[in-house]
């Protein structure tokens, strides 16, 4: 190394170290992404150099929903089966949170400070997932699906895709590439790849519903462009499918999972096939998406030689990430917090809600700040319809509340008086911009032990949570990630 | 009375909420006791001229354009322009925009050629500089994305803007406004959208009409009025859709100059 930039990478990790004791002792926040912004505008090179330092190589997981808590799942699993796991686990997934979770272990010299049974599993934003391969050279990858989400920042469904498959290509015959069968565009990407490639997906046609739903991104065949027929949804695009064009379909999953019981909030069991025989996967997080994540770490565990036995109770012992369902305990009431960020999981997390027992007392955040996009037309892809006589209150906050209102005005669940329609006792729908003040009003109205279900996208849902803090109602979520282990081991 | 709708290939350009639009004609004229029809017109379908009194298109990704181009030529595009000039109306959002110009050069220098409704033109910005596209930042770099307020007469509209498209008008075409906030037609000269007779295209998603109830009520009467004369609307209680339009116009509008608000206004 030059003198020049042997000073640079010293600069960088102790700017970076320091930064992260900073921002942690003045109560800024985790310090979860400023350090490593810092080390890698002085030292460019840094990830890389770091990650090579890591014994067992690095895995990556990546994909529009599900990616925090299957990282979680292949943690603990990694972890359970006794390597030491660097990642970074406060769902920090542009490569400078990459870079923080590696300068923890960073030393001056030689780069890094981890025991020989050391791995890197880290969760990476779709966008910044080429740049997350090229400098980690990932022995693993884990793609769990494509949807619309954040055109903004995206802007178009295709380029993602186009990155990935630019990224993938790069991938030597050493590295392994899990891919969800029942995505089209995902499942596209694992054709004439170097890497090997491992599909999963699901084969219960219980869990179906016949046809496309309107949430569908993918409707053209990816190989020729015709209209792609789905012969069944399991939900939004993901299904069985084929081209009647050119013939291409959705290749065999090789962990299919062939009977999937849904349990309402108490999640799913699966019975999977694997080529190492049946497995049941007890999966703890509700919403058949969560089937989904746990078969795909389950899938990625096993491609690492993780034993089966600790692959499921990784998956049973699976904790959501924070605001995936999450559940709060707020004196005798109970708030489930549900992050939503495009129109398919906002879907999903609405049939779910509606599916539960009791009331549904709903409050909808929705802002418009970069992590949430800006642009906030994908509400009117979402099917509200679905709440007509079957939500007892909708609540709407944040910057955009008032799309919200709109948006639930044309599906025609208010009154033109500004009530629920359909029947119900009448409730006046509350717009409150400021998401803390929504919250608590909404709250107050809710009868002791009943359940106030919070959909809501990201920077909202940190308002609320950095409030219920200050409360005392949650610990800061980088205390939570040390006791559950930033470095589990 | 009676409305019908015929929205322009539903499966394929419907990226950015588009449906709302059909949705907001449908309710608005639902309210008033005015039948409405919705026509999914997909590929192979073609526009009976005689019969659509309202024609949408929305928005939709460059591969999504080459794969409807031929066929909004051959089997759409004489429906389409017979209805035009003869007043039926029309709402072409982004994609649907462009392609209703005379062509578009997309990202990758291919020209795919439009139906010259509108006298314009569209070139990707990244056609005209050479940028590659190859890492999000560089996409993101020649795109023009954010809020988008437009002075459409003495009103405002308010919507979303997010193409890498540069649209320019030919001379004696009309632009629909001028933007106060947000790139507009090319980032260049200010004016934003496009008039011919009836029908109006835009970069406004958002989607455009719930927002505006303004304009969508002015698609209803030009399409009705079409077929049956003289017709007034009877007025609906538009308070959500004011509180959202004016909320959504005082954000986007925070962050642009004065002097950019000065010149929307004529004044500068």
């Amino acid at each position: 190394m030059h003198t020049g930039r042997a000073t640079a990478r010293i600069v960088a990790v102790s700017t970076g170290k320091t930064a992260r004791f900073l921002s942690r002792g003045l109560k800024r926040g985790g310090g979860t992404t400023l350090p490593g912004f810092l080390a890698e505008r002085i030292d460019p090179g840094l990830v890389a150099d770091l990650a090579r330092g890591i014994p067992n190589g690095c895995v990556l997981v990546t994909g529009t929903n599900g990616k925090t808590t299957t990282t979680r799942i292949l943690v603990d699993a990694l972890s359970g089966a006794g390597l030491e796991v660097i990642t970074n686990p406060e769902g920090s997934n542009l490569t400078r949170g990459i870079a923080t979770a590696l300068l923890v272990h960073a030393n001056w010299r030689k780069g890094l400070d981890v025991p020989p049974s050391a791995i890197g599993v880290f969760e990476v934003d779709e966008g910044a997932f080429r740049p997350a391969v090229d400098a980690l050279q990932p022995r693993l990858v884990v793609i769990t699906n494509l949807f619309r989400d954040q055109l903004d920042r995206y802007f178009e469904v295709d380029f993602v895709a186009h990155l990935w498959s630019r990224a993938l290509g790069q991938l030597p015959a050493s590295s392994t590439v899990v891919l969800n069968a029942d995505d089209p565009q995902v499942a596209y990407l694992g054709e004439d790849l170097t890497a090997k490639v491992l599909y999963f997906g699901l084969d219960d046609r219980r869990r179906a519903r016949p046809g496309r739903e309107h949430a569908a991104d993918s409707r053209r065949c990816p190989r020729c462009g015709s209209d792609l027929f789905h012969e069944l949804s399991y939900y939004a695009h993901l299904g069985h499918y084929s081209c009647k064009q050119c013939g291409w379909r959705r290749p065999d999953p090789r962990f299919a999972a062939w009977k999937v019981d849904v349990l309402g909030l108490e999640g799913s069991r699966s019975q999977v096939r694997t080529p190492a025989g049946d497995r049941t996967l007890e999966v703890p997080l509700a919403g058949l998406y969560n089937a989904y994540n746990a078969l795909a770490a389950s899938a990625a565990a096993a491609c690492l030689g993780v034993e089966p036995d600790l692959v499921q109770a990784a998956v049973r012992g699976a904790v959501g990430a924070f605001g995936r369902l999450e559940q709060i305990r707020l004196g005798d009431k109970q708030a489930c917090v549900i992050l939503v960020k495009n129109p398919s999981g906002f879907n999903e997390g609405l049939r779910l809600v509606l599916s539960m027992d009791g009331p549904k007392r709903l409050l909808v955040a929705l802002n418009d700040n970069g992590p949430d996009g800006r642009d906030v037309s994908w509400i009117w892809d979402v099917d509200f319809e679905m709440c007509k006589g079957r939500a007892d209150l909708i609540a709407v906050t944040g910057r955009r509340a008032r799309d919200l209102a709109l948006r639930l005005k044309y599906a025609e669940l208010l009154a033109s008086d500004g009530e629920p329609g359909a029947g119900r006792p009448p409730v006046p729908l509350l717009v409150e911009e400021d998401v803390v003040r929504a919250f608590w009003s909404v709250l107050e109205q809710t009868p002791p032990g009943e359940t106030l279900y919070v959909l809501t996208t990201y920077t909202a849902m940190w308002t609320l949570r950095q409030d219920m803090v200050r409360r005392g109602y949650l610990v800061p979520f980088w205390r939570q990630s040390q006791t559950e282990g930033s470095v589990a081991g | 009375m009676r409305l019908v709708i015929g929205y322009l290939y539903p499966s394929v350009m419907s990226q950015y909420g588009d449906r709302g639009n059909v949705l907001t004609v449908v309710q608005r004229c639902q309210w008033r006791g005015i039948e409405a029809e919705v026509d999914e017109l997909e590929m192979g379908d073609r526009v009976d001229a005689d019969r659509v009194d309202l024609i949408l298109v929305g928005g939709g990704a460059d591969a999504h354009q080459r794969l409807v181009c031929k066929d909004l030529l051959e089997v759409k595009g004489e429906g389409i322009r017979r209805a035009i000039d003869e007043g039926v109306a029309a709402f072409a959002v982004c994609a649907g925009y462009q392609l209703w110009g005379h062509y578009y050069r997309t990202a990758r220098k291919e020209e795919l050629p439009g139906l010259g409704v509108f006298d314009a033109h569209t070139v990707h910005r990244a056609a005209q500089t050479g940028t590659p596209l190859d890492t999000i930042t560089r996409a993101g770099n020649v795109r023009a994305v954010g809020n988008l307020v437009v002075r459409w007469g003495e009103h405002l509209l308010v919507g979303f803007e997010n193409h890498g498209g540069r649209t320019y008008l030919h001379d004696g075409s009309q632009p629909l406004g001028r933007a106060l906030a947000g790139g507009g037609n090319n980032s260049e000269d200010g004016w934003e959208g496009c008039v011919y007779k009836n029908a109006i295209g835009t970069y406004l998603h958002g989607p455009a009409l719930p927002k505006n109830p303004r304009l969508a009520d002015h698609l209803i009467l030009t399409a009705l009025r079409r077929r049956y004369g003289d017709v007034q609307l009877v007025p609906l209680d538009d308070a959500p859709e004011i509180a959202a339009h004016d909320r959504a116009a005082e954000q986007a509008l925070a962050r642009t100059s004065l002097w950019r608000r000065l010149w929307g206004q004529g004044v500068a």
